[in-house]
């Protein structure tokens, strides 16, 4: 209801409230009706964001696999591989790369087929690794991008890259631009949450605050964590002791005082203050509700798996997400780790894949069951991909594979892609891209497109010049939309 | 007047990296505010040279290789040449911006796009009124401006009282009324300690007579060594410190001793031009001591690298561009880093240039990558900082011993400094050569020119007398003339006490910077700080006796709307505490602060697994007195921040912070009701107001009301928290169990001789207090 922003009551009311950044949390509490009303609270009413368009997707599920899954055992199949495995990677296809020090210093660059067959899935016939017998079974809901490129050769930088835009830190993450651009949905949970799974390796690759932060943009745009430790959401429980009963006394009685001195000093950040104390009182009645899986059907817990039921599996983080996005959650970014096979690629990749291929199906087939997959957006991937030459020697079982920037593969799901739809090519050694490539930049466009957002335009002023997502490049790729 | 030939320009379809702006937006943002700002004219700088950056600059701008027909629209002279002032119509660049002549249209035809209406519109408006085209403010040297005439001359206390109501009587609005003394102490004492006052000191400071017991106060609150750790949380957050590297593993680092050389120059009042020229070259100073050459940390608070596989030398060159940041934030007030790959587009800050900044830092014996503390570092004696003079002498680091790194195959790394030492700036014998990386990547230097050390053309302050190193450039920063340092200094000290700086953009003084609501106070402010020899506490207390300062905070319903953001300074302060002060303030008036100057990092409560859950690190949480040192001292991992920091705005740390962005969400809510520290606060809070606030509950809850907001309740606030108390008596009734959980939360014993349940229901009470707006924010 755009037409609500511009109502002079309305105006006035969050431009007084706009010293603080109250104005902004404030707005973001009203927003339900009125995705348009400005966050920010530098530029309450001056600046509008999205969304800018009818959007495709109204929530997006990220399904992030740190680390840098291997895209050439399980969805770029190179039959060649097999008949050159242990040959040199010839120096024509792999020239004198940018390699990391864990492997630049290495004497020989041998080519290392995949690791599993490969088996063409579904009507659409996309190529999927035996290693994911139930994610092929949804090949048909899947658009594969096997086109991805990005700068990044390390962890850091390359994830930064993919979930803010840029290599250095400081940026808005993914989910925050998504809340800042679309403002919440639902009245009793924040609009950005965060999953973060565990996995079958041990000491996985880290991640970083920023992944979910909120840069330069007011600081309630941050993703929220769900925590496997300890509460939930941190700081949701009330202390030990203390009933529901209790904690209303007192916040009724704190809301009395509050008042009082709003009557006295005017100063509307008190009177967001006041509601923001309601809306926490609610997160705390509705995220137990959110965690607690009693009302799902047996049939339908057992679609995720054996570890559906363990607080912090990938597989209940997906049931968690898919519970999330029922309530209108804009923006989940799920993280699972492990992906950074540098060593022991035959015994830890399955692994991986165990954890994730079972959960990502059952969250996709149960999103469409519900006809959600139609306006939510899912994405699978990680940062880079790996290389065609093994990391140490292949003949010894526990080599693995390096970091490679060039080529991997990005699975999208829902929310306006085209199903079935296989993008973009690599050369015979999944080396570099051949065919549509598409760069990070392209991808977050895509993405905001799909959200109603145009990359361009979701701007926010810092340091002297507007910056969006997507810095200065991305294009978005109508070639995957449906 | 002719541009030149045809074609003249491939428009500019976006830079290498960074620095495109949407105009539209930009315009739209920079649209008149309805505060300071009333319909007046078209600023070249902040308006339309944004226009032209973002259509024209990419052929006619700094990028000489670029430059077509020698017109150069970022040159003075020679836009003006395009222009006939007072006549859009007559001049040259409005003609060829509205061609349809494909021969003469600019962008040329075979480029992406045509100047919008809003921005022809602003072209035209600009030459049409006048084609005014001078020096952006904040490159001229200020010269102190004479008082502005007042007419209610009653008002004023000081000089920075005269600037402020003149604006205030132009706006047609008048101050209003002093705060009263309890609050006035309360405000300043939290200013500039980061704690309330006690009950006794506002007993005593109320009754007071002497004309001079404010000041007094002030001059005490200044001589405690609170001050320092107080004052020490933003220059913190502006030099990034931190106790972890960054970037992927994130492992420690040592540095809290420059952390305590920080909050030991703040205590001595350091004059700010020392102050820096410390950091920046303590080690070049003639007879350096230690304590000069430690404060030099503040350019090794940048992340280094060291996941496995990295490549040492873009890790290298990464760190120097993360100094010459923190240049251009904290000293200069200028995003200089855009010339990193490019000219800046808005302010003369050629790429060149950047490299020659970039020179000054190039020349340190580093190897880019590293554990612990990498070198050059130095050892720290036990002493330290009571260090002998014996002790406090320079001492040559050592310089760099290879070694494989444990962790990926080809990477060697230098050796390892412990937490007994901190790393320092050093200078190589013979200077590295500098080059500048074209698109800013390391691995493409052009090597045909090599470039000096050097500042900005338009920052030079002598023709001929560049400076040549580190020590010359903190000469230069720090000269008189310099147009920028003192301004960006009083800024920062200005917005420490009013939320927002007189300009609001702290980190950018630049052309695309916010203007100041007051230039001619923050000029006065600038050269009096000069001539004060750089005296911070001087300028604080300018700030803390004046009559705009002590104004009462409430806002009146008429005056808001002329100053919604009170950037006219027509009311007192009004913020929430920041993160720090607010954790602060709660074990300072529960009782439970452990004051104690300096040392290693602290590991206080955190969320159980905070490190683990993402990471291969542990926290173990520390026990007893760590537990309740101020937060200036909790352990600082950059990529896993103190959540309930970063929950209320405390920057992460991985970039230099220069301003606040003080939010209002639920989880600040869920944080001060059930996170373990407050939690425990209240349970302390509530046994000081048993044990000493009188003997009925009426005076107790009185007393603790009064502990947290250094005043007493009126009677209705009173009788609210009366009923709360009753309330939670009848809950905690025969409930020992829920009793005795609340009194179990955090670690410290409670007082056993309390009557469980009395302490239960206080206990309540006390974290209702706690969570008063009132008690949250500075009023």
């Amino acid at each position: 209801m755009p037409h609500r922003l511009f109502s002079p009551e309305r105006r006035r009311f969050l431009g007084t409230a706009s010293l603080g950044i109250g104005g902004g949390a404030l707005a973001s509490l009203l927003q339900k009706d009125c995705p348009t009303v400005a966050a920010s609270p530098r530029s309450a009413g001056t600046h509008q964001p999205g969304p800018h368009f009818p959007a495709r997707a109204k929530r997006v599920i990220y399904l992030f696999q740190s680390g840098g899954p291997s895209q050439i055992d399980l969805f770029d199949f190179k039959p060649i591989l097999k008949e050159r495995e242990g040959q040199v990677v010839p120096p024509s296809v792999y020239p004198d790369e940018r390699k990391t020090t864990m492997t630049s210093a290495q004497k020989k660059f041998s080519t290392a087929p995949n690791i599993s067959p490969f088996r063409q899935r579904g009507k659409s016939g996309q190529w999927v690794s035996d290693l994911l017998p139930h994610l092929a079974d949804t090949a048909d809901d899947l658009c594969v991008v096997r086109s991805m490129q990005t700068h990044a050769i390390n962890h850091d930088p390359a994830i930064t890259f993919f979930l803010t835009g840029a290599e250095v830190p400081g940026r808005p993450s993914m989910g925050a631009w998504v809340s800042y651009g679309l403002g919440s949905e639902n009245e009793n949970l924040p609009t950005f949450l965060v999953l973060n799974s565990f996995g079958s390796i041990e000491k996985p690759q880290p991640l970083y605050n920023r992944l979910w932060g909120n840069g330069f943009l007011p600081s309630h745009h941050q993703g929220i964590m769900f925590r496997r430790f300890g509460q939930a959401v941190l700081n949701i429980d009330d202390p030990p002791g203390v009933t529901r009963a209790t904690r209303q006394a007192m916040l009724e009685q704190l809301q009395r005082l509050n008042r009082v001195k709003l009557e006295e000093v005017g100063d509307p950040e008190i009177q967001t203050r006041i509601s923001q104390y309601e809306m926490a009182f609610r997160m705390q009645m509705t995220v137990p509700q959110l965690l607690d899986f009693s009302d799902e059907p047996a049939h339908a817990l057992k679609k995720y798996g054996p570890e559906v039921q363990q607080k912090g599996s990938y597989a209940h983080n997906c049931l968690v997400a898919r519970r999330l996005v029922e309530r209108d959650v804009r923006f989940i970014q799920l993280f699972h780790r492990g992906w950074d096979q540098h060593l022991n690629l035959n015994r830890d990749l399955p692994l991986q894949c165990s954890d994730v291929d079972q959960p990502t199906a059952a969250l996709i087939s149960d999103l469409k069951e519900r006809d959600m997959l139609r306006d939510t957006l899912v994405i699978w991937g990680g940062e880079f991909g790996r290389t065609v030459y093994s990391q140490g020697d292949l003949s010894i079982p526990d080599y693995g594979r390096d970091h490679h920037p060039d080529c991997f593969t990005v699975l999208l799901a829902g929310g306006g892609v085209r199903a079935g739809l296989s993008y973009g090519a690599t050369d015979d050694f999944s080396v570099r891209v051949t065919e549509q490539p598409m760069h990070v930049h392209d991808l977050q466009a895509t993405i905001l497109h799909l959200l109603g957002i145009d990359h361009e335009r979701l701007t926010f002023r810092s340091q002297g010049r507007d910056f969006r997502l997507t810095d200065v490049h991305g294009n978005v790729v109508t070639d995957l939309l449906s | 007047m002719r541009i030149g030939l045809k074609s003249v320009l491939v428009l500019v379809c976006g830079c290498h990296t960074d620095c495109s702006p949407d105009p539209e937006v930009a315009r739209r943002k920079r649209a008149p505010q309805n505060d300071v700002q009333v319909a007046r004219r078209l600023d070249f700088h902040r308006d339309v040279q944004p226009v032209l950056a973002n259509h024209c600059f990419s052929c006619h701008g700094p990028d000489k290789k670029k430059n077509e027909a020698d017109v150069r629209l970022d040159v003075r002279e020679s836009l003006l040449s395009l222009v006939a002032p007072g006549s859009a119509q007559q001049s040259e660049l409005v003609t060829r911006v509205t061609s349809r002549d494909p021969d003469a249209m600019m962008p040329p035809p075979h480029t992406a796009g045509r100047l919008a209406e809003a921005e022809l519109a602003i072209i035209s408006r600009w030459i049409n009124e006048g084609a005014s085209y001078p020096r952006h403010w904040a490159f001229v040297p200020p010269v102190l401006p004479p008082l502005p005439a007042v007419a209610d001359k009653s008002w004023p206390r000081n000089e920075i009282d005269y600037f402020i109501l003149n604006k205030l009587e132009q706006h047609g609005l008048r101050p209003t009324r002093p705060t009263d003394r309890t609050a006035l102490l309360r405000r300043m004492t939290l200013d500039v300690t980061g704690l309330p006052p006690t009950p006794d000191e506002v007993d005593s400071f109320v009754a007071a007579s002497a004309d001079d017991a404010y000041e007094t106060r002030i001059d005490q609150c200044f001589r405690s060594d609170r001050y320092g750790e107080h004052m020490a949380e933003s220059w913190l957050h502006a030099s990034r410190y931190a106790d972890s590297h960054g970037y992927q593993n994130d492992e420690g680092r040592y540095m809290h001793v420059w952390r305590d050389w920080v909050i030991l120059a703040f205590n001595a009042n350091q004059p700010y031009d020392r102050f820096i020229t410390e950091q920046i070259a303590g080690d070049l100073l003639p007879q350096a001591t230690l304590t000069q050459q430690i404060a030099t940390g503040f350019f090794r608070n940048h992340r280094i690298n060291i996941e496995g596989g990295v490549i040492r030398k873009e890790w290298y060159v990464e760190n120097i561009m993360e100094r010459v940041d923190a240049l251009g934030t904290v000293f200069l007030g200028l995003t200089v880093s855009c010339g990193r790959c490019h000219s800046h587009k808005f302010d003369p800050i050629s790429q060149d240039e950047f490299y020659q900044l970039f020179a000054y830092f190039n020349n340190v014996p580093e190897w880019g990558v590293g554990n612990a503390n990498n070198p050059p570092f130095v050892s720290v004696p036990e002493s330290w900082p009571r260090l002998s003079s014996g002790e406090n002498q320079f001492v040559e680091p050592d310089p760099i011993k290879l070694q494989k790194n444990i962790d990926g195959a080809g990477l060697m790394v230098p050796q390892a400094g412990g937490p007994k030492t901190v790393m320092v700036m050093h200078e190589r014998k013979s200077r590295r050569p500098t080059f500048k990386l074209t698109d800013g990547r390391y691995d493409s230097a052009d090597r045909s020119v090599e470039l000096q050390p050097g500042v900005p053309a338009f920052l030079q302050l002598s023709p001929d007398a560049a400076p040549r190193d580190r020590l010359e450039l903190a000469r230069w920063l720090t000269d008189h003339r310099h147009p920028l340092t003192a301004r960006v200094a009083v800024n920062r000290i200005w917005q420490h006490f009013f939320g927002l700086g007189l300009v609001k953009t702290s980190e950018d003084f630049g052309t695309q910077g916010d203007p100041p609501s007051h230039p001619q106070l923050l000029d006065w402010l600038a050269v009096q700080f000069v001539r004060h020899d750089w005296d911070v506490q001087w300028i604080q207390k300018k700030i803390l006796t004046s009559a705009t300062y002590r104004q009462a905070s409430a806002f009146d319903a008429a005056t808001t709307q002329k100053d919604p953001e009170n950037r006219l300074l027509s009311r007192g302060p009004r913020q929430r505490l920041s993160a720090f002060s607010l954790r602060d303030q709660a074990l300072f008036v529960s009782g439970l602060l452990v004051e104690q100057l300096g040392g290693p990092p602290v590991k206080p409560y955190m969320p159980p697994k905070l490190w683990q859950g993402f990471s291969r690190a542990t926290y173990q949480q520390e026990h007893g007195d760590s537990l309740y040192r101020r937060s200036v001292y909790t352990f600082w991992r950059r990529t896993t921040p103190p959540p309930t920091m970063i929950e209320f705005n405390a920057p992460d740390r991985e970039t230099c912070s220069v301003r606040r962005d003080p939010s209002n969400t639920p989880q600040q809510a869920l944080a001060l009701m059930n996170n373990v520290t407050f939690v425990e606060a209240s349970r302390f809070l509530a046994e000081r107001m048993i044990r000493a606030g009188g003997d009925s509950p009426a005076e107790q809850l009185a007393f603790g009301f009064r502990l947290a907001t250094c005043r007493q309740p009126r009677p209705p606030e009173l009788a609210v928290l009366v009923d709360a108390h009753h309330t939670f008596e009848d809950q905690f009734e025969n409930q020992p169990d829920r009793c005795r959980l609340l009194l179990s939360v955090g670690e410290k014993p409670r007082d056993e001789t309390i009557d469980p349940h009395q302490h239960a229901a206080m206990t309540m009470a006390a974290s209702l207090v706690l969570n008063l707006d009132e008690t949250i924010t500075k009023d």
